[in-house]
């Protein structure tokens, strides 16, 4: 159970981390909070040459506000959300979802660049941020990109970063007043990986409504127009309305093909529409 | 070898450890603080969790090197700490250990339940422990314990701190020194191809009766050629391995047998099976099957699987569908690693790429290059094909309504 013997660095700024992470001569892997990196460098499942340790960029762990979002670095951890040391702009969704991450000692050192670079799909951060409508901003040789959280995530551990790019932030939009969310994660035991993932956000002066079926097999599946589930929002229980069979149909479609597991989801994401809209 | 610097119960600390080394390692192997206790090793029984700048962290899966400079509390630091005083009270009331091995852990997260939570319910104390891991008290003990010091701390006006006193950003550890530039001790290791194929012993891969595979999965596709030219093409063994990326022949096979490797790399993890597989075809069903065994010698892991495939007429005259099922078994670390779904899904993105390759190769006639070679990165070649038709059906359930 001891990693490889690896080389380490720990560079000051962004620059420098991309210029290390660039050199293809060895295997490189960027390293923010280590909580799922460090159980696969401990399995030997990863088995780098270097590893390049991003958390004393000072620029990461950085909170900014752009008026109609808050920008936050890779590196700021669940905790930080937690404990509200990230200004909530989200009525509560990011700090209730963060507490609810693995555990407590995870959250003290595991950050939210991390978690949606690993792109893990059972993780919490790639599910929520999707149904928020965030988005991520990478940086590289090349400059940097912007893209929608449900962009930069491919497939099951792969992130749309290229050769010798590191996420650098994300960016998070301010809820509108009516904005109301609700989340629902299916796990068996406390703090694990969850078997099914239901997101939902209706922001009417945003004009968003996004409902996201999340730990799937694959990246979250996203539906931006979710008054399919929920009819306009209008009525005085948007939640009667939700159409378990469109979204059985959405998932079958999608190659899920257990009912078990189809269930699964729907059921996740009728919880998380009712936690919208308590009784 | 590093020099690594800590400030360890109050007092300054420091000891040369290789960047590998976690926090517990360090701890126990160079300064003999054997309070802290490894269990699992991977963070999830939290017996080795401990104070890293006054917050729980599992010390098993952060490592020495990145907490250059910060402040850990071990249990061997906490004897007059308040809280953990009067846990420790608690806990011998309340039979809250019996082995003691988890005691370490259980004491540090205990102590920031009651330091940070003001008045939680019995389920809301076990959510919050739930990442430390007891075997002998069925946590009844340990739940009482930390709930009666609570009870005692609160009448006493002594309150919760939300926020455990934590006020900068960031993983619990980093930010107290400067930049380090990697010294070169750790040397690049050899992974020479032709010295690993040399090494493995590959088993005889032909058809064992009794073999079940632990997953199966069916996928199907369509290819916009006839049937005759598409059953043609899968017979010629190595053009069918130039369309899978990351795969390559060790030679032309011999009477269905052949040998040769595949590379897969999913995120930081990358994995090369060498191995045998038997290949043989039916021209009257227009049905096959190949069957395989292979070896990763880095991650030591081996797979066996089964392929079969159907070569069918498609919906349209000159398209043809093709029915894949896929039986594997995996085993050794990448299966401990793996979930099923991850490799349902991988092996998704790698039959994307097959198809796209595979059209490619059957317009382009013998002897054309893939479109996409190399070695299979499901990252970089994550295609519009799968996921496009997976949009266009959502799209199509959801504009009616």
């Amino acid at each position: 159970m001891k990693p490889v013997n690896f080389d380490y660095a720990r560079p000051k700024d962004v620059a420098g981390a991309i210029a290390l992470i660039g050199d293809e001569s060895r295997t490189v892997k960027v390293m923010a909070g280590g909580q799922s990196l460090g159980p696969m460098l401990n399995m030997r499942l990863v088995q780098p040459d270097l590893v390049v340790d991003i958390t004393g960029i000072g620029e990461l762990k950085a909170v900014t506000d752009q008026g109609d979002r808050i920008v936050v670095g890779a590196c700021v951890t669940h905790a930080d959300f937690e404990d509200l040391r990230v200004p909530d702009v989200t009525h509560g969704a990011l700090p209730s979802v963060a507490s609810g991450i693995a555990y407590r000692a995870v959250r003290n050192r595991g950050t939210i660049g991390g978690s949606l670079t690993h792109a893990d799909p059972s993780a919490d951060w790639i599910s929520i941020l999707s149904a928020i409508g965030a988005s991520v901003t990478v940086a590289g040789p090349a400059g940097s990109r912007t893209m929608s959280v449900e962009d930069y995530m491919l497939g099951a551990l792969e992130a749309d970063l290229r050769p010798g790019e590191i996420l650098v932030s994300v960016s998070i939009p301010k809820l509108g007043h009516g904005a109301r969310w609700g989340y629902y994660k299916s796990c068996r035991k406390t703090g694990e990986f969850a078997h099914a993932i239901g997101a939902f956000l209706h922001d009417p002066e945003r004009g968003a409504s996004r409902a996201v079926i999340g730990a799937t097999e694959s990246k979250p599946i996203v539906v931006a127009a979710a008054t399919a589930f929920i009819g306009d929002g209008q009525g005085d229980k948007p939640a009667k309305g939700f159409d378990a069979n469109a979204t059985a149909k959405l998932l079958e479609a999608s190659g899920m093909v257990d009912q078990i597991d189809r269930q699964t989801h729907v059921v996740a994401l009728r919880r998380a529409i009712e936690r919208a809209y308590p009784a | 070898m590093t020099t690594i610097n800590l400030t360890v119960n109050g007092k300054q600390l420091s000891a040369t450890a290789e960047p590998r080394t976690h926090l517990a390692d360090y701890l126990r192997d160079c300064h003999n603080l054997t309070g802290t206790h490894i269990g699992c090793e991977h963070g999830v029984c939290g017996a080795c969790t401990l104070l890293v700048d006054g917050v729980p962290t599992r010390s098993c899966i952060t490592f020495a090197v990145t907490c250059e400079h910060a402040h850990v509390t071990t249990i061997e630091g906490l004897d007059n700490d308040e809280i953990a005083t009067e846990l420790r009270a608690a806990f011998k009331r309340e039979h809250a250990l019996q082995c003691g091995y988890c005691t370490p852990g259980m004491m540090v997260s205990a102590r920031d339940v009651v330091l940070r939570m003001e008045s939680p319910s019995e389920h809301d104390i076990r959510v919050a422990m739930s990442g430390n891991l007891c075997r002998c008290t069925g946590y009844v003990g340990i739940v009482r314990a930390v709930q009666s010091v609570i009870e005692a701390r609160r009448k006493r006006g002594a309150g919760a701190i939300a926020d455990g006193n934590r006020k900068v950003l960031g993983p619990a550890g980093s930010g107290h020194s400067s930049a380090v530039a990697a010294n070169g001790a750790a040397k690049p290791r050899e992974t020479s191809p032709t010295k690993a194929a040399a090494s493995v012993a590959v088993a005889p891969a032909r058809a064992d009766a009794n073999w079940t595979p632990q997953t199966t999965f069916v996928q199907s596709f369509t290819v916009e050629h006839p049937v005759d030219q598409v059953w043609e093409f899968f017979g010629r063994i190595g053009e069918v391995a130039t369309c899978l990326p990351g795969a390559s022949l060790n030679g032309e096979p011999v009477d269905g047998h052949v040998e040769g490797r595949i590379k897969v790399k999913v995120g930081p993890i990358s994995a090369e099976f060498q191995g045998v597989a038997d290949v043989s075809r039916d021209d009257a069903t227009r049905t096959g099957t190949i069957s395989g065994t292979g070896k990763d010698q880095r991650s030591n892991s081996a797979t066996r699987g089964l392929i079969g495939y159907a070569v069918k007429q498609g919906d349209r005259p000159g398209q043809t569908r093709v029915d894949v099922t896929v039986g594997f078994t995996l085993t050794g670390m990448l299966a401990q690693f793996s979930r099923s779904g991850l490799v349902q899904d991988i092996a998704n993105r790698l039959i994307a790429a097959f198809v796209q390759n595979l059209e490619a190769k059957l317009s382009a006639g013998e002897g054309a290059a893939p479109a996409v070679a190399a070695e299979f990165d499901a990252g970089s070649l994550f295609t519009s094909v799968i996921i496009g038709r997976i949009k266009a059906l959502f799209a199509s359930v959801f504009r009616r309504r």
